[in-house]
């Protein structure tokens, strides 16, 4: 994949044609100087009601599920919230199963 | 927010593209820009000039933006009309890409207002030319596995408790083991991801002169089945852009992962603050 996209770009700058939208909206709506201008547009609105939402988030329950979750977070940040993050659920799961291995056990007791 | 009154309905506005040196007149007025009709000129301010396109001011405002970006057909045309005029641009000269709807209301308030950043302008070609952004994209190795069976023991995780662990005497305690075995796996898997991520972006900030980290994109764009880990974009010095392909291939035999490479782009990500 990579060679490919390597070797197809001849030019010192890809086209816009072979580059994949997301690639291009990413930098082109975040990025890039910002220079306040005479029509104000508020695109940082734009892009979290549709793109961050709209484009995003359909798939945030689906990746939840193979268990990487950590663009929740600040990517900047992530690796060590998530670690947190995981680290507080096991724990939480490992103290309600020994909550129910001791129940379990005062029934066997009794 | 800057309203177009109804008084002004065949009022001008100024679309700027982006910020250059030196560029070639021949080479911007080929370009279409991101309105049919007025071409795409120079405007010159100080030792800089910007691409600049006029366009009917009732078809920027916001509300048409707002509009226009809910679209999202229309949403890529303008974005790739956009980057179309900033690549074309950049192959010619050094260039400053600005985003997407930076709009004055006419030529003397634009100038004016360009002029006043030149130095934000200076430091960003300062700081960019030579240089190109590269996208790297990881993805993570395998696909998530499917529950285990019920019944089946899940992987073993330290210290739970003395080895007061016992064969399942309840639906319950089945459960929640088994329940943890997925939160094992699920934890490994989320872990080696991790580590992958970080050892690629470690080895490309080795050979770039900056790195940022962009926000993951979902499956839509990464495609079906595939987990992104890793979207970073890296300022690479022209001379060290030939590794980079090298270093990928490296990187994917030692770390598993699926690794792309995208570029040379202009370097978008670099020229804000940073």
């Amino acid at each position: 994949m990579t060679d490919l996209d390597l070797g197809r770009e001849a030019y010192p700058i890809p086209g816009p044609q072979n580059t994949n939208l997301a690639d291009i909206l990413e930098r082109v709506l975040d990025k890039g100087i910002v220079i306040a201008g005479d029509i104000k547009i508020d695109l940082l609105d734009i892009e979290l009601l549709t793109i961050r939402l709209r484009l995003f988030v359909a798939s945030v329950d689906t990746a939840k599920k193979a268990g990487i979750d950590w663009w929740e977070t600040d990517p900047a940040l992530s690796s060590r919230a998530a670690r947190h993050a995981l680290q507080d659920e096991n724990r939480d799961l490992r103290e309600r199963l020994e909550a129910l291995e001791a129940k379990s056990d005062e029934k066997t007791a009794s | 927010m800057t309203e177009c009154g109804p008084g002004l309905p065949e009022a001008d506005a100024l679309y700027v593209f982006a910020v250059c040196r030196e560029p070639d007149p021949a080479v911007i007025a080929d370009l279409r820009g991101i309105a049919t009709g007025a071409p795409l000129r120079l405007l010159r301010f100080g030792e800089l000039a910007a691409i600049v396109q006029t366009v009917r001011a009732a078809d920027f405002t916001d509300e048409a933006w707002q509009a226009r970006m809910s679209d999202r057909g229309e949403l890529e045309r303008y974005a790739r009309a956009h980057h179309h005029v900033v690549s074309a641009a950049a192959a010619s000269c050094p260039t400053v890409p600005l985003p997407l709807a930076t709009l004055y209301h006419g030529e003397e308030r634009a100038s004016q207002a360009l002029f006043a950043e030149t130095e934000r302008f200076r430091a960003a070609l300062k700081r960019t030319t030579g240089h190109s952004e590269w996208g790297v994209k990881v993805y993570a190795g395998e696909p998530p596995t499917a529950d285990p069976e019920p019944g089946a023991l899940p992987p073993r995780v330290p210290d739970t408790g003395g080895g007061r662990l016992r064969p399942a005497p309840g639906a319950g305690l089945a459960y929640l083991e088994r329940k943890r075995g997925v939160q094992a796996r699920r934890e490994r898997r989320h872990e080696d991801a991790l580590r992958s991520a970080e050892t690629v972006d470690a080895a490309f900030q080795k050979v770039a002169a900056a790195g940022r980290r962009l926000r993951l994109q979902p499956q839509e764009s990464a495609g079906k089945g595939r987990l992104q880990v890793l979207n970073a974009t890296y300022l690479v010095g022209e001379h060290r852009s030939a590794e980079l392909a090298e270093l990928a291939r490296a990187l994917r035999a030692s770390t598993g992962t699926e690794i792309e490479i995208s570029g040379p782009w202009v370097p978008y990500s670099f020229v804000g603050e940073v």
